[in-house]
This record gives structure tokens, C-alpha cells and sequence, in this order.
């Protein structure tokens, strides 16, 4: 792969994380990452429960911070970053799509996808029509008033994905985004991963433990016991598929 | 600004979720606020009714009266020689010339009535001073009052109510300037003439009632006229008016001084006393005033109770909304955007229960006021105090909820089930 030409996004080094579990006991989560997700990137983490994903997703989500390691995210140095600081990089470099959706209960879909956008500080009118532009994009376009009691896994995850673009953040970390939904309503949901990918060139970070989703990738990381055990190419997606 | 906005839409949005839940939380504040504006609206109310009455019956003049002396420990009784008389108040009214603008002094003659063809009018015929008609604020309709002349040397003339000329004159004052009065005293006979009409002015009426038609009234005749009816020279009270700007104190103190200096040094029964109504008025007030004050700062406990209601709900809803507090933290809020959206929906919940306690509480003092017949006073003062002790209970309640909700960690947060 020609990586060395494109510009780094998210470049961990060395990362671990300790949990300390009442000493002299530790447990070590993660023992030594080392990362580096290119622009434009389409990338797969595998691995089993326990294998240190979620650990490894809060960190690169600007959730959570490493015991040691550096990271730096779309040029940001977050290792140095404040607490006070990790909020701001979380809105405008970070898309985050979850399992289980998380859409605010009572808040329509629009107002959902409007939120990040009324954290950074975007102006209403602006922020009504790029959530608008999002819904559009993500086929979501006839239901942007439902609420979210009022749409299908598959429909809530779509608005969460649509949210994740609000702030056009640098990278979309996606755990476990099918891990709720059948396998139909799941391939759509891969399908505008896929749009995101080709046509906006987002950089996107798959977390999941399904193979069959990861290969669909460009790069797959294979995370056992706290360390990247694996890292290949995979067979990419076809959109005739 | 605008988080501020989205902040108390937010916050609508959440109490609408659970109407039910908002409406119990509200119901500490709406009964605290409600307490308070009814009770501060009654008590302004009774204060200004209070006020009004006395100034009726003219709180801004000096009443001169005799009295025991408190260290006197004998039989109580009163000699001619104790009561003040005629030279005595002369003497009285040159030495506080510069001070009063008028001194009242009535004799009543007695009750009689006035027969004319057919018809007949109820009077009590009182002598009266040319003071006696500024100090009652007895308004002229028609004719004139007494003139010097004709209190020092006791005129046969008088002054008749509107109502007395409704009697006997159908009304038409006119017609009964420079008509003759004919009262029968204690068997004998005395003939006036009527120089002027008054306006009646129904005591009652400012308390919604009516003394009715065939009231009796004052017939007026110069207080010198009357003394020489009822052959006496004593005089147990009168009543001054001071001139604009005399400090009332000092003068009151200044007329005992007076009295008890060339009159009563000897006398070690009787005393002259001088009293004002505004002292009265004065007392009352800020007796209304302290028992305010004393029930504001019960439902003032009641408001607090509210408050603890309104911290418990919002730990509740916290805690419910765990998973949203930490998406919000996720797509970036930061932990001040958190710590003020549960304040302010805090905030909110007093507000509006401010408000509807403010409506039922100005309800409630327009029902007082109504019993009272006294007009209803919206108190601005009670409403400002009202809304700012709302916002300050959410404010201070809602700080803690908001504060546990700004410190969670998102990862748990998120976690959450």
C-alpha cells in the first residue's frame, strides 16, 4: 500500500493501560500499541471480548486516557491535551457510532444529528440545514422529525451515523455499529459506511468481532490480549455485492 | 446565549416528557410561592386600607385631651376647674400661632329636629370653630362658612348638610341660603339663619356601607352661639392642625409642656395629652409589617421543602438519564454544558412553579382583598421577591444533581444499562 504518501489521522505509540485492581494486583489492558491510521483510511479492529477493543476505542474516542504512550489525532497531541480540552477534540475529530445507538430520548432525529454541531458553537439556521444535508445522505431524508421510539434499529442507526458527520470530525469510530441489527438492516448500515468511504473519503475505524464485516475493509487489526497480534489487508468491498 | 436558549428548551422538553412527575415537583413551590404573594398581598392591602381609613379620619391632626396623670392613685373624677376653657386655648393658639394652621373646638348642643310645613330633618346641633370645617374637611356645596365676626359674637347663623337640604328643600341648596332654622333645646326655642351648605360625607361609605337616608347630621352654628345655649364655658378636647412641615413630635411635646407649664403645674390628678393618628398608623403598619415577615419565612420553609422536592427529582432524573449524559459528553459537551443544562432545568421547574404560584397566590390575596372590601394589591415586590427566590432555589438545588451529572465519566456513563 502507497500509506507513506498520505497523511497520518490517528498515530498511537506505544500505548498501555493499566487498571489497577487493588494492588499489588494490575491488570494490563493494553500492552503496547502501535497504530497508525492514514487519511481516507477504511480500518477493521477485530478481536475477542477482552481482547482490549473498547479499551483501545476510548482511548482513540478521547474518552479515556492511556497509563503511557503517545497519541497524536489529525495533528492534536491528546496525550497533552486538558481534561478540559478532550470534550472540544471528541466534538470536531471524532464521530462516534455506537452499538446501541444512543440517540437522546424525546429529541427528534434532526435535533439529534443537530446536537454536536450546538456544542461547537454552530449558528441554528447553519446547523438545521447540514443536519438536514446529513439526512439526505444517509436515506433518512422523509424522517426527520420522527423520534427516536419512532424509527427502526436500522433507521436510528443511520441518524446516529449522520450525526457522527455533523462536525465533519477527522475520523468516524464505529463500535460494533451492526452489532444490534439483523444482517439485512446490518448491510445497509455497512453499505453508507462504505458511501462515507468512497465518496467523502472519511477516515473510518470499524471496531467489531465479526469477520465477515471486517474483510469488507481495507486494513485489518487483529487485537488479542492487550496487542495487535495481526495486521493485513483485507479482500475490500464490492458495491455490486 | 444560544446554549442558553437551547439549554431552557431542553429543559421545557423534559418536564413536558414527564408532566406528571414536573407537576408533584412543582407542587412544594407553588404552595411555598403562593403562601407568599397571598400573604404579602393581604398584608399590603390591610396596611393601605388601614392607612386610608385613619387618614379619613384625619391622621394629621393633633387631638388635645385631658387625662389622669398615670402616677395619680385616687378616685377619678373631674372638677370644672380641671377642664381647659375659652381664655385658656386663646392664650393656647397665640402661643403656637407660627406653628398650627387651625384649632377645633366643638360644643354639642344636643339632637333635635327640624320641622319645615310637612317635612322634617334630623340634626345635632354642634357649635363649631372656623378650624372645625378645615380640620374635619368639611367641603362647602353652597353659600359660606362663619365669618370672624360672627364667632366672636355668637350670630345666630349656621351651616346645613346636602342632606338636610335634600329634606327640606328638595335639594336645591340655593333655596335655602338666608331661610330660617328653628331648634327647640331643652324647651326653649332659638332661631338661625342658614348661611351655607356642606357637603355630607358619608363616614361609612368608603367600608361599602351606607348610614341611609334619613341620617342625621350636624347643623352647624358658631361655637359661641352654643356656649351661650348651654350656658357653659369648659372645654374637654379639641383638635389642632399644624402647619406643613412643623415637626409633629416636637410640636405635640412642646403643647404638653405648654399646658403643664401654665396650667396644670398644680393639678396632680389631671394632665393635658396630645395625640396624633399618624402614631397610630404608624404602630399598626409595622405590627402588619412583622407578622408579614413572620408567615413569609414560614412559607419561606415551605419553599425550601420545594427545593428539597425539586433536588431529589433531578438526582432521579440523572440517574435515568445516565446513557444521554454520557452520549452528550461523547459528542462533546463539555462539563460545564452539563453542570447549567440540569441547572437550568432545575431553574425551569421552580420558575414555572413560581409562576403558577404567583397566579394562585394573587388569586387567593384578590379573594382577601374581595372579603375585605379593599382593593386587590398585586404586589410587584412580592412577585420580583417570588421569581428571584425560585430562580435561587434551583439555582442552589439543582447545583448538586447538575454537578454529579458534569463529573461522570463518560465511559461508565455510556456503560450504563
Amino acid at each position: 500500500m502507497e500509506n507513506e504518501s498520505r497523511k497520518p489521522i490517528i498515530h498511537l505509540t506505544d500505548i498501555r493501560k493499566n487498571f489497577f485492581i487493588g494492588t499489588p494486583n494490575e491488570l494490563k489492558v493494553l500492552k503496547g500499541i502501535n497504530l497508525t491510521v492514514y487519511e481516507g483510511e477504511f480500518v477493521a479492529v477485530v478481536g475477542a471480548s477482552g481482547s482490549g477493543k473498547s479499551t483501545l476505542m476510548n482511548i482513540i474516542g478521547a474518552l479515556d486516557r492511556p497509563t503511557s504512550g503517545g497519541y497524536v489525532l489529525d495533528d492534536v497531541d491528546v496525550i497533552s491535551a486538558k481534561d478540559s480540552e478532550l470534550s472540544g477534540i471528541r466534538n470536531k475529530k471524532i464521530g462516534f457510532v455506537f452499538q446501541t445507538y444512543n440517540l437522546i430520548a424525546k429529541t427528534n432525529a434532526l435535533r439529534n444529528v443537530e446536537m454536536p454541531m450546538l456544542y461547537a458553537g454552530v449558528g441554528r439556521k447553519e446547523r438545521t440545514q447540514r443536519a438536514e444535508e446529513l439526512m439526505e445522505l444517509v436515506g433518512m431524508g422523509d424522517r426527520m422529525k420522527h423520534l427516536p421510539e419512532e424509527l427502526s434499529g436500522g433507521q436510528k442507526q443511520r441518524v446516529a451515523i449522520a450525526r457522527a458527520m455533523a462536525n465533519d470530525p477527522a475520523i468516524i469510530l464505529a463500535d460494533e455499529p451492526t452489532g444490534a441489527l439483523d444482517s439485512e438492516t446490518g448491510r445497509l448500515v455497512m453499505d453508507i459506511f462504505h458511501k462515507l468511504h468512497k465518496e467523502q473519503g472519511k477516515t473510518i475505524v470499524l471496531i467489531t468481532h465479526s469477520p465477515e464485516l471486517a474483510e469488507e475493509t481495507e486494513r485489518l487489526i487483529t487485537l488479542k490480549d492487550g496487542e495487535i497480534v495481526g495486521e493485513r489487508e483485507g479482500h475490500g468491498h464490492d458495491d455490486a455485492v | 446565549m444560544m446554549m442558553l436558549y437551547e439549554n431552557f428548551r431542553l429543559a421545557l422538553f423534559s418536564l413536558k416528557a414527564n408532566k406528571m412527575r414536573s407537576l408533584l415537583t412543582m407542587l412544594g413551590i407553588i404552595i411555598g410561592v403562593s403562601s407568599v404573594i397571598a400573604i404579602m398581598s393581604a398584608g399590603d392591602s390591610i396596611s393601605a386600607k388601614l392607612s386610608d381609613t385613619m387618614e379619613g379620619f384625619g391622621a394629621n391632626n393633633i387631638q388635645i385631651y385631658l387625662d389622669f396623670r398615670e402616677e395619680y392613685d385616687g378616685d377619678y373624677y373631674y372638677d370644672y376647674t380641671d377642664l381647659m376653657n375659652r381664655d385658656m386655648l386663646i392664650d393656647f393658639g397665640q402661643h403656637f400661632n407660627d406653628r398650627l394652621k387651625a384649632i377645633s373646638v366643638t360644643s354639642e348642643v344636643g339632637a333635635t329636629d327640624v320641622k319645615r310645613d310637612k317635612d322634617a330633618a334630623k340634626v345635632t346641633v354642634m357649635g363649631a370653630t372656623l378650624g372645625t370645617f378645615l380640620i374635619d374637611d368639611v367641603k362647602l356645596k353652597d353659600g359660606r362658612f362663619f365669618t370672624i365676626g360672627e364667632t366672636d359674637t355668637a350670630a345666630k347663623v349656621a351651616i346645613v348638610s346636602t342632606k338636610y337640604v335634600d329634606t327640606m328643600y328638595a335639594g336645591k341648596a340655593k333655596d335655602a341660603l338666608g331661610e330660617g332654622v328653628t331648634i327647640e333645646i331643652g324647651g326653649k326655642t332659638y332661631k338661625f339663619t342658614i348661611v351655607g351648605v356642606y357637603e355630607y360625607k358619608d363616614a361609612f361609605a368608603g367600608m361599602g356601607m351606607s348610614s341611609g337616608d334619613n341620617v342625621r347630621t350636624n347643623l352647624y352654628i358658631p361655637y359661641q352661639a352654643a356656649q351661650n345655649i348651654i350656658h357653659e364655658d369648659y372645654i374637654f378636647n379639641c383638635t389642632v392642625m399644624a402647619k406643613q412641615g412643623v415637626d409633629q413630635e416636637q410640636l405635640i411635646k412642646d403643647m404638653e409642656d405648654f399646658f403643664e407649664k401654665y396650667y396644670y403645674s398644680n393639678n396632680e390628678r389631671i394632665h393635658v395629652v396630645c395625640y396624633s393618628m399618624s402614631s397610630v398608623i404608624d404602630e399598626a403598619t409595622s405590627l402588619i409589617n412583622t407578622v408579614t415577615i413572620g408567615i413569609s419565612v414560614i412559607a419561606g420553609i415551605a419553599l425550601l421543602v420545594g427545593g428539597i422536592g425539586v433536588m431529589n427529582i433531578m438526582l432521579v432524573s440523572i440517574t435515568e438519564r445516565t446513557r444521554e449524559i454520557g452520549t452528550r459528553k461523547a459528542l462533546g459537551a463539555p462539563n460545564s454544558s452539563i453542570r447549567i443544562q440540569f441547572i437550568i432545568e432545575a431553574v425551569v421547574i421552580c420558575l414555572i412553579g413560581g409562576m403558577i404560584g404567583i397566579l394562585f397566590g394573587s388569586g387567593l390575596g384578590a379573594i382577601a382583598a374581595a372579603l375585605m372590601k379593599t382593593s386587590p394589591m398585586p404586589s410587584l415586590r412580592a412577585i420580583l421577591i417570588s421569581l428571584s427566590f425560585s430562580t435561587a432555589i434551583g439555582i442552589f438545588f439543582g447545583f448538586y444533581p447538575a454537578n454529579k451529572a458534569a463529573k461522570m465519566d463518560p465511559i461508565e456513563a455510556l456503560r450504563y444499562e
